[in-house]
């Protein structure tokens, strides 16, 4: 349905543009006028919400600034950037920053193709309650998702280790948020849990768009599931699959709230949003702070770059102006 | 067409399709019933058959009432304005797009992009400073506005992808048979963009109601703190008791506005993401 | 158009749930508004911001308004649970120069950071006169900054030892003679139960740190008033060393039970009511909390009579114990418009008599001595002369504006305990908060 009327007003929209050209240049100026009176707003509280602070933030780092000790402001070129990279803090940080990353996309990729297959295939009778279903960790509050499962994992309030305890290194004197390893992937869990039906939807919008003549014609072929996945589906669907892919690793990349709940940062389980925010919010050291900042967006920018020049994901064109 | 076989298939994929959607919903809601003795039992449920209330009754009605309802009312009320704001500049600016030929079109969706991927932590720390100075620390508009941040962004996505579906042409048909260019806009499309602006509307509150960042970085007091933010602030009778039931509690009646959009306008929200985030 | 119509169709629907949505959009808004125009009686308001109790600040604040007959009132606003969000939340505003915060109520520690750039407002001399009479020694110390005393006491904190009879008893120890650290170790191991101390990665492990480092004769804190690059620590001394063999010895021989790797103060009080329970540190909340969970049925009445007190161990069988001194002090902002009131309700609240209510009702233990003599505070708190006791011998934490940066570097360093080795951690601890306080690195 959707693919019908895009075609259609992309079929429209050339004739319309000629004959404006062949109108009064006039009418195309007002155009102009009128499209960023309308996009203006939105597009000017954009900049300010985000370019502003983060220029005000390189500023900042520029700075030896201690909010309670407001008069020995100093400014200091780069030190704060050096203090930054040459710490094994930053970098173990970044470390599990990026561990969790790496994991929790691979693994919400995996499910999240298998949760699009099923909402893709699933009978009519529970289409509905399934997506439903996958709706609810969508919509919750990453918070309220960090403090179900720090709760049942928890030494003291949980049940896991009581369920689970016929598997050998699970007692219900396991205490999964005394080391790195098990507090990290009960944190992960949780970011999983919340952020899967996320990827699975945009998996779903791609499912929809492989020509079905294309797998029918596999199946007369003989091919099997795996074949047909493999072969027609998954490269049908890549463009989906990386804007995906991509999303979800720049968010997964800010994590912030699960950690902040479970461990808040203990036995090594620091995020970097963690430590900008201790550094700036917590010690009041907004010069450091504001170093770690902008070093994070760079990171983020890192990653949008290597995935655009490498991986060819074209996020404008996924939408862009056809 | 779908034999026993199948049905079958279908029923126990839909069951783990459930356990993995609810289970942990499921998990706060035992532990929202518990009483604090109940809470080391290493078990799931409640010991006590149907639970206890209490939990409910301390952040509705006793000592922490005034911590819950005050956070409950900023919650709902900031995200909701935060919502309502974006949705109206993302529809003009969708509008615009989708719709009128102008330079810049494709800087003002790349922006959007760019905004969306924007470490949150890294616009807190100068905005806390500068609101301290302009006096929007610890107010509504001081959370609404980096709300805004969140919310702008994929609000211009959907909507774009959603007008771009419109049949523009009904515009000028009905402005051919006579009706001015207001009265073309608001009969002919206007039914046909509402629900896409709904749900628009639908997945930008669910991302105001999920901040924490901003919620905790910039308030401090009853005026403006939101619901999850406030889970911090929970004890129980004294500083060093911990709050597991009253933070269960708070955090099932949040989830209520989730679930309840999520139940009635599930085919929405649906369509909404999937049409906004790839375009093939 | 095949579209059109279904869409049209559903848009009716729609249309009426998007004007419910303006309509409660322009209610929100609404009730915005409203707290901005609430009436004013022309009597002043004083706005008292609270650390998490039972509701006893609040029920003073109640008290002294109307003990005032008009003269201000009194309003609370609450702080965060946790001791360091506490302070940042008061530092973020104090710096932000609120003219709102009348009169806080501050955790000792973190008092020099908010005096040093002279965030609180000075003590009036008649005031601080009146405010340190009678004033048990360790709570005056937290109160004071560059020998000024800079925020009033009101209530102090302290860990006793708290043990379970029948174990004392089963491993032969005479809990009416100062006992050490490394009996109860002894204890705890050969009994096969365990211990309950605070080794979570907080503000807790702080207090045990510094109460043993005490205890055995050192100090982590060498210079108090000196500056961030002029600081030195003890970590390293003999003492400090003492403190990290125990702190080791219980991690690794896992004397404080699976849990202690995580265990705050509820934790560690959960796992002495149960069955493993032996002795533990703890602050006096203890008593009113098991007492609670007695009649709730959660706890059985035989491990309350089971309870006994004393005072915190001793590191050295032949010095005297430190131990741990917490509680809260009342300051009032620089910016308020209403300092004199403010230090008139002060001195309101922390009359002897309000905080032996405060300390009945809350479990919150008076900082001031004659307090104690109340009828009422022997009877709900039989430990109350072994409270009052342990505040004499009590230490406070280190007195520096650095205060933050030090706790966070020992919390991180010296965690989980397991992991605490006394050749190592406490030199690499003092290296690293060194190095944090001269800014050359990442804390």
């Amino acid at each position: 349905m959707s693919t019908t009327s895009t075609k259609e007003s992309k079929s429209v929209a050339p004739t319309t543009r000629q004959r404006r050209r062949a109108n009064l240049s006039d009418r195309a100026k007002s155009e102009r006028r009128l499209g960023w009176y309308l996009a203006g707003p939105a597009f000017i509280v954009m900049l300010a919400v985000t370019l502003y602070p983060i220029l005000q933030a390189f500023w900042d780092s520029l700075f030896s600034l201690r909010l309670t000790a407001p008069d020995d402001t100093t400014f200091i070129w780069f030190a704060n950037y050096i203090t930054v990279l040459s710490d094994p803090i930053w970098w173990r940080d970044l470390g599990v920053t990026l561990i969790i990353t790496v994991v929790t996309v691979i693994i919400e990729l995996i499910l999240g193709f298998a949760l699009a297959l099923v909402m893709d295939k699933a009978i009519k009778s529970l289409r509905g309650l399934l997506r439903t279903a996958i709706l609810v960790p969508y919509g919750i509050i990453t918070v309220v998702s960090a403090y179900a499962w720090f709760y049942a994992f928890d030494i003291n309030s949980g049940y896991i280790n009581h369920w689970f305890d016929w598997i050998p290194g699970i007692s219900p004197d396991l205490n999964w948020f005394a080391e790195f390893w098990p507090s990290l992937s009960v944190i992960m869990a949780s970011e999983i849990w919340k952020t899967t039906p996320f990827i699975s939807l945009l998996l779903l919008a791609g499912l929809a768009q492989v020509p079905s003549e294309l797998t029918e014609a596999a199946q007369v072929d003989g091919a099997t599931w795996w074949e047909r996945m493999r072969k027609v589906i998954v490269p049908n669907m890549k463009a989906a699959i990386m804007v995906a892919v991509l999303f979800r690793t720049l968010d997964a990349f800010r994590i912030f709230d699960n950690v902040f709940i479970m461990t808040n940062g203990a036995h090594g389980t620091e995020v970097l949003s963690l430590l900008a925010y201790r550094t700036s919010i917590s010690r009041l050291e907004i010069g450091l702070g504001s170093a770690i900042s902008v070093l994070l967006f760079v990171c983020v920018l890192i990653i949008c770059f290597v995935a655009i020049k490498l991986f060819k994901v074209d996020l404008a064109g996924t939408q862009g102006d056809k | 067409m779908t034999s026993g076989k199948q049905k079958i298939t279908w029923a126990v994929i839909a069951v783990l399709v459930l356990l993995y959607a609810l289970f942990p919903v499921a998990s706060i809601l035992s532990t929202s019933f518990k009483s604090p003795s109940d809470l080391t039992s290493g078990k799931f449920l409640p010991s006590s058959g149907a639970g206890t209330l209490d939990n409910y009754k301390q952040i509705l009605v006793g000592d922490a009432q005034g911590l819950f309802l005050s956070a409950l009312r900023n919650s709902i009320g900031i995200a909701l304005i935060a919502t309502f704001i974006a949705v109206v500049l993302a529809t003009l600016c969708a509008y615009a797009i989708a719709r009128l030929d102008f330079p810049g079109k494709k800087v003002v969706l790349t922006t959007a992009l760019a905004v969306s991927i924007f470490p949150v932590i890294s616009i807190v720390t100068p905005l806390f400073n500068l609101w301290r100075n302009i006096g929007l620390y610890d107010t509504w508009p001081g959370l609404i506005i980096p709300y805004l941040s969140l919310t702008l962004p994929i609000s211009i996505w959907t909507l774009a992808a959603f007008f771009r579906q419109i049949p523009w042409e009904l515009e000028q048909a009905a402005q051919v048979d006579g009706a001015t260019t207001w009265q073309a806009f608001r009969k002919a499309i206007v039914p046909l963009a509402a629900p896409g602006v709904f749900t628009t509307a639908i997945i930008a509150f669910f991302i105001a109601w999920n901040d924490f960042v901003y919620g905790i970085s910039l308030t401090s007091t009853e005026t403006a703190r939101t619901v999850p933010a406030a889970l911090a602030f929970f004890t129980g009778a004294s500083q060093f008791e911990a709050p597991t039931g009253a933070i269960s509690a708070a955090a099932i009646i949040v989830t209520i506005p989730v679930v309840l959009l999520v139940l009635l306008f599930q085919r929405q929200i649906v369509s909404g993401l999937t049409q906004g985030a790839v375009k093939g | 158009m095949p579209k059109t119509s279904a869409a049209t169709n559903r848009a009716g629907g729609k249309r009426r749930r998007l004007r419910s949505l303006a309509w409660i959009a322009a209610l929100a808004v609404g009730t915005m508004l409203l707290p901005g125009c609430a009436p004013s009686d022309g009597v002043p308001t004083l706005t008292w911001y609270i650390n998490p109790d039972d509701g006893g600040q609040a029920d003073l604040a109640a008290v002294c308004t109307t003990d005032a007959k008009g003269a201000y009132k009194i309003e609370t606003s609450l702080l965060p649970k946790d001791a360091a969000a506490q302070r940042e939340q008061l530092a973020r505003r104090l710096a932000a120069g609120d003219s709102s915060l009348d009169i806080m109520s501050i955790d000792p520690p973190f008092i020099p950071e908010l005096a040093e750039p002279g965030f609180l407002a000075p003590v009036p001399a008649d005031v601080a006169k009146r405010a340190s009479k009678n004033v048990l020694d360790g709570a005056k110390a937290g109160a004071t900054w560059n020998e000024k005393l800079v925020t009033v006491p009101f209530w102090a904190n302290t860990q006793i030892l708290w043990y379970r009879k029948s174990v004392a008893k089963a491993a032969g120890l005479d809990m009416t003679k100062p006992v050490t650290w490394d009996q109860l170790m002894k204890a705890a191991g050969d009994e096969k139960k365990f211990l309950g101390v605070q080794g979570a990665q907080a503000e807790s492990m702080t207090v045990w740190i510094n109460a043993l480092i005490e205890s055995a004769g050192g100090h982590i804190l060498l210079n108090s008033g000196a500056k961030a690059d002029e600081i030195k620590l003890g970590l390293t001394s003999p003492a400090g060393k003492e403190a990290a063999t125990i702190i080791g010895n219980i991690g690794k021989e896992n004397l404080g039970g699976p849990g202690l790797p995580t265990s705050t103060e509820n934790d560690s009080m959960t796992l002495f009511q149960g069955d493993k329970g032996s002795f533990m540190v703890n602050y006096p909340f203890v008593w009113p909390a098991t007492n609670a969970a007695v009649k709730a049925g959660s706890v059985k009445q035989d491990v309350l009579d089971d309870i006994g007190w004393t005072l915190y161990p001793r590191v050295d069988a032949d010095k005297d114990t430190a131990p741990p001194l917490g509680g809260i002090n009342l300051g009032v902002g620089s910016h308020s418009q209403n300092k004199e009131l403010a230090y008139k309700a002060i001195e309101c609240i922390t009359t002897p008599k309000n905080q032996a209510t405060y300390f009945v009702t809350n479990g919150n233990p008076p900082s001031n001595s004659t307090a104690y003599d109340d009828p009422r505070v022997g009877k709900q708190f039989p430990m109350a002369k072994t409270i009052r006791e342990s505040l004499k011998l009590a230490a406070p934490r280190p007195q520096t504006p650095f205060y933050n940066e030090i706790s966070t570097g020992l919390q991180q360093r010296w965690t989980p305990p397991a992991s605490v080795d006394p050749t190592t951690t406490p030199q690499e601890s003092q290296d690293f908060i060194l190095a944090v306080l001269r800014g050359d690195r990442l804390l």
